[in-house]
């Protein structure tokens, strides 16, 4: 049975036999960049974050306050310019400029990673600004209030409830990094959406082709989507705690209890 | 008494806004002082000036004779030794009770875990939160907050505990459990700069009163002498509107 005789579906198993590897293949990569570029791009992210809702200290003088204020102006612009071209067009960009202006042949991986990271590192730098102004700023007045520098409290109070909050931004920036890696085909980066062009050349079944690979595309998102939204609830801990046992408790503190009728027993 | 802390000339201004003008007052240890008056008297900013947590525009606050507003003392350590408890709580939300009273501990005192747990213990016992050790913050009640928060406070062992309207966000129910931990912690001798509208407090738990108004101190004295004869009439007008609610 020739292609041209097979109906749909079997055209689509045809596709899954003959080339069920290399979709595989393509699978696996674009998941491989789309995890490693969403996670650097939140380090990238949180690391411009931070600088950019930083305010200088009353007491820093004008070489410190000169350097913050030029670092958040090349940040921003990044952050700008990033968010303000088109990703397809930023592969092309760094891909072939690199080779033409410094005679660097970026590998297709790391081009691929660079490219989506950074990508990625300027939306999550605005996620992350918005995460740290959303967070209560009596978090951060009680951290001070018990001592603790502006690092401790941003790292031990501030940005683990920053995380918390744009959890669900940053499950969006892996779904939308597992579609958009499809970009990268301009620069020959083998993943999904390369292995489909390649099977609808070879055999002129673009729709059965297509069909196959939007399918695995969207069990991809679909799966990690869910398994996001179970960390979500993992952070945010049990809806119950239990009591401790007061007795024991006594007795390592070697004090009495609370009495509602007495109030505090100092 | 022993001298912790001595507000010189303090002054404080929002823009054009003078808020505080020329306060000058004392705490020694032991003391537990009230701060009373009208809202947008600056009894909170001065709290916070005094925690740092508001850069004064002048004066001096001396803790142990160093002007902290000079940098002569290191403005972390200094607030261990300053403790604050807030009119809203602020627990850190991403910790339980015990974490919420263990990590200052641990990372500013450089307590060990296993040190700090027990201090923690020690104090959550204290306030009646024991049990609650496993809660999150938002997992209480408003009391219950309030308790832990004192808690939190007192395991950083300050010299002086501020107490910025600890009960002005509770339901009136609550109140009374953080007043009775407040009470008891007074009558351990724990020196107490209390901003509170709570009348009954400051004339029986402490044992000077402050009332301010417009930013400035217009009276000071011991409970009875401010509850019974003020010398300013602004004081004797101030006070009358609180008899109606039985002090």
């Amino acid at each position: 049975m020739t292609i041209a005789e097979m109906n749909f579906f079997q055209r689509m198993l045809y596709i899954l036999e003959r080339y069920g590897s290399s979709l595989a293949k393509g699978a696996a990569t674009t998941m491989a960049i789309a995890i490693i570029c969403t996670l650097l791009g939140c380090v990238i992210g949180f690391a411009v974050g931070l600088i950019q809702t930083t305010e200088p200290h009353k007491k820093d003088g004008i070489v410190k306050r000169g350097i913050l204020r030029f670092v958040k102006v090349v940040l921003t612009a990044y952050v700008e310019v990033f968010r303000g071209t088109p990703m397809m067009l930023q592969a092309a960009f760094i891909y072939y400029g690199m080779s033409q202006l410094f005679n660097i042949n970026l590998g297709m991986w790391s081009a691929a990673i660079i490219i989506v990271s950074i990508n990625t590192g300027a939306y999550m730098a605005e996620t992350v600004r918005g995460g740290i102004l959303s967070v209560d700023p009596g978090q951060r007045e009680g951290a001070r209030a018990i001592g603790m520098s502006h690092f401790q409290t941003m790292l031990l109070v501030i940005l683990p409830q920053a995380l918390r909050n744009i959890m669900p931004q940053i499950g969006n920036n892996l779904i939308i990094n597992i579609k958009d890696t499809c970009v990268l085909s301009i620069i020959g980066t083998v993943e999904l959406f390369f292995t489909f062009r390649s099977i609808s050349g070879a055999l002129y079944t673009y729709f059965e082709a297509a069909t196959v690979t939007m399918i695995i595309y969207f069990v991809l998102t679909f799966v990690c989507s869910r398994i996001l939204r179970f960390v979500e609830t993992k952070m945010d801990g049990p809806s119950n705690f239990d009591l401790a046992t007061t007795d024991t408790l006594a007795f390592t503190s070697g004090l009495t209890r609370y009495d509602a009728n007495k109030g505090g027993t100092f | 008494m022993e001298e912790i802390l001595k507000i010189e000339h303090l002054v404080k201004t929002f823009g054009s806004n003078e808020v505080l003008r020329d306060i000058d007052f004392t705490v020694s240890k032991g003391d537990v002082t009230s701060i009373i008056g009208a809202s947008g008297s600056g009894k909170s900013t001065l709290l916070r000036c005094i925690n740092m947590l508001e850069e004064a525009t002048g004066g001096k606050i001396l803790y142990h004779g160093k002007n902290i507003l000079a940098g002569e003392v290191n403005e972390d350590q200094y607030r261990t030794k300053v403790g604050m408890v807030f009119q809203s709580f602020n627990l850190f939300s991403n910790y339980s009770v015990l974490d919420n009273c263990i990590i200052g501990q641990t990372h500013v005192l450089k307590r060990s875990r296993e040190e700090a747990e027990k201090n923690a213990m020690e104090y959550l016992s204290k306030v009646g939160m024991a049990q609650y050790i496993k809660a999150k913050p938002r997992q209480l009640s408003g009391g219950q907050k309030q308790r832990v928060a004192i808690a939190r406070a007192l395991a950083m062992n300050p010299e002086v505990l501020l107490f910025d309207e600890p009960t002005s966000a509770l339901d009136p129910e609550m109140v009374g459990e953080v007043l009775d931990v407040m009470k008891a912690l007074a009558e351990t001798g724990m020196t107490m700069l209390v901003v509170t509208h709570e009348m009954a407090f400051a004339r029986d738990v402490s044992n000077r009163v402050i009332y301010m108004a417009d930013g400035m101190i217009e009276e000071e004295g011991t409970p009875e002498k401010i509850f019974t004869s003020p010398d300013s009439p602004k004081t004797k007008d101030f006070l009358s509107r609180f008899s109606a609610k039985n002090v």
